[in-house]
């Protein structure tokens, strides 16, 4: 079981080494800050780090991101490089001085939302298990809650003239009817994003938020934004989830959580 | 101002002090050919660009009227350019250029400039071979690809009309792109890979090779750190033999590294112009022709290429 989840974004600026001598995203970097400090607040088992990459695979939990890939003068780690949505994560996670067991899954850019659906449904069910596990065990039955998820991902890049992808009308609506979702714990809402159209607005969360609607199945969560800005035409969305325990129903559903 | 190659004394023959000391154990450069003109390695030639658009980056619709256009020809090649590109489609993206729209922009501005201007070089920044074809028979010397041979077929064009060709880099983009997010193990390598491998395809096409050049391509396909990686390790490019071009005039990674706006990069420019210079470059595509002309002309008054204009201090 997934006890709590946070969306972050995934632009490698995140790396504050990568925006020079300006930070750039001060407010950005301390709202993901803020937003993994609660989610490491329970004291997790393990943190499952879900982001988008290239093909869906599970990475070394020792990689980290390869600044280098992006600065060449920065150098390598010394470390296997993640793909940069995991490398964040991973960064993040370090960042908040994390030193616990961590999952690094990478779900595929193309992955259909029933894939990505049944790949966050599996990770929770792993959770849980280990969960299980460990709460036999004496010595880590008082360690804290199994598991919580960081999920990385993005909003379109097409949002402005100058936005890395240049304007498409449709991407700011999209960006909003996400935060909406997210906002109102409308887990359906995620669920059922065209991958189709989220591919044409250069949107990188969309499986991996995907995979978390998979995670947290049927419930309706309790959401705080922490941040939702576009600053360079990029949407980027910092979001606390609460699962809570209720099971969302027609009935339920028609009056906000909130 | 000419800084036409000098022989200096005490060198060997076809490598420069700046080779010799960066180190580069490569191929010496050789003569580049370009129009009828034969040009000597250590002739450094500006592009002076010319763009018939309405809206490129720097200066927007500058010369987007034809009058205006050749009137800025005939200033670029008093002032000392060697080369005039021309562009009918704006890097950035924007309202599409059909094929024939973008012939419709750059054709009669060809015609035009080589009937007012019988020697100088003619470049036509393009990507497609349809235009390349069009400007080939208007008068055009070199097809500027500065979109990495999106078109296979453009290397068949320049070499059906013996012209010129600039092999670039740009990470894969397609044309009117920009990068998001990109990274590279290893950037310089990518570039390497890339540029000689049009290079050699186009060879194969036909193009004369003393008539191809290869270009990194700032800020394509690349953030700042990349391009600022580039600039320092360009002897690796120079180092192959071919004659490399850069391309950095007023561009981003340059506003980013100095937090400069659109019209107060001209110091980079001339920063990145004259490291890119000591390492080697031969062509440098240029807004700003003047000054451009005298960075270069410094540098290789450095490199013991040209004399100094004038000497007396200390001497009289």
């Amino acid at each position: 079981m997934i006890s709590r989840a946070v969306l972050c974004p995934s632009p490698p600026l995140l790396a504050r080494e990568l925006t020079g001598r300006d930070p750039a995203v001060p407010g950005l970097r301390a709202a993901c800050t803020a937003a993994v400090a609660w989610l490491l607040e329970p004291r997790p088992q393990r943190v499952i780090v879900v982001g988008p990459a290239p093909a869906t695979d599970d990475w070394d939990p020792a990689g980290r991101l390869d600044l280098s890939a992006f600065a060449p003068a920065l150098g390598h780690a010394g470390k296997p490089g993640l793909p940069l949505s995991l490398g964040l994560g991973a960064m993040l996670l370090d960042q908040a001085g994390y030193t616990g067991t961590r999952v690094l899954q990478a779900v595929g850019e193309g992955e259909p939302a029933g894939q990505c659906a049944q790949l966050g449904a599996a990770l929770a069910a792993a959770g849980e298990s280990a969960g299980q596990c460990a709460q036999h065990g004496a010595a880590v039955a008082a360690a804290g809650e199994p598991a919580t998820m960081l999920v990385l991902g993005d909003g379109s890049a097409r949002r402005s003239e100058a936005a890395p992808g240049h304007l498409d009308e449709r991407a700011v609506p999209f960006d909003d009817e996400v935060v909406r979702a997210v906002r109102d714990g409308d887990l359906p809402a995620l669920a059922a994003l065209d991958p189709g159209l989220a591919r044409e607005l250069m949107v990188t969360g969309r499986p991996a938020w995907q995979v978390l609607c998979g995670a947290l199945g049927p419930r309706r969560p309790v959401t705080e934004v922490l941040y939702a800005d576009a600053p360079f035409g990029v949407a980027y969305l910092v979001a606390r989830v609460d699962p809570g325990s209720r099971v969302a129903s027609s009935a339920q559903r028609k009056f906000s959580p909130k | 101002m000419d800084d036409r190659a000098q022989a200096a004394p005490g060198r060997p023959p076809g490598k420069t002090q700046a080779e010799t000391q960066a180190g580069t154990q490569g191929r010496t450069q050789a003569p580049l050919r370009l129009g009828r003109t034969e040009f000597a390695p250590g002739r450094l030639l500006v592009m002076a660009i010319v763009n018939r658009t309405p809206d490129s980056f720097y200066r927007p619709g500058l010369t987007w009227d034809e009058g205006a256009a050749l009137e800025r020809v005939h200033t670029v090649v008093a002032e000392g350019a060697d080369i005039i590109d021309i562009g009918g489609v704006p890097a950035k993206p924007g309202a599409e250029v059909p094929v024939d729209e973008e012939i419709e922009r750059t054709v009669p501005f060809i015609e035009a400039v080589r009937a007012a201007h019988l020697d100088v070089i003619i470049s036509v920044d393009t990507w497609r071979n349809e235009v390349g074809r069009a400007v080939c028979e208007a008068g055009a010397d070199l097809l500027n690809d500065s979109w990495s041979g999106w078109d296979p077929k453009l290397a068949e064009v320049a070499a059906e009309y013996g012209a010129g060709l600039v092999c670039a880099h740009t990470g894969g983009q397609a044309p009117r792109t920009r990068p998001f997010r990109v990274s590279y193990t290893d950037v310089m390598a990518d570039i390497l890979d890339r540029t000689l491998e049009l290079a050699a395809r186009a060879v194969q096409a036909g193009v004369d090779p003393s008539r191809i050049l290869i270009d990194p391509a700032h800020d394509f396909g690349k953030n700042t750190w990349h391009s600022l990686e580039v600039s320092r390790r360009l002897g690796e490019m120079t180092a192959t033999g071919w004659p490399v071009l850069i391309s950095v005039s007023n561009k981003d990674f340059v506003g980013e590294t100095l937090g400069a706006g659109i019209e107060d990069r001209l110091a980079g420019t001339l920063a990145v112009t004259s490291v890119a210079a000591w390492l080697g470059a031969r062509v440098f595509r240029a807004h700003n022709i003047v000054q451009t002309r005298q960075a270069l002309a410094m540098v290789a008054a450095i490199k013991g290429d040209l004399q100094p204009v004038h000497t007396v201090r200390g001497l009289a």
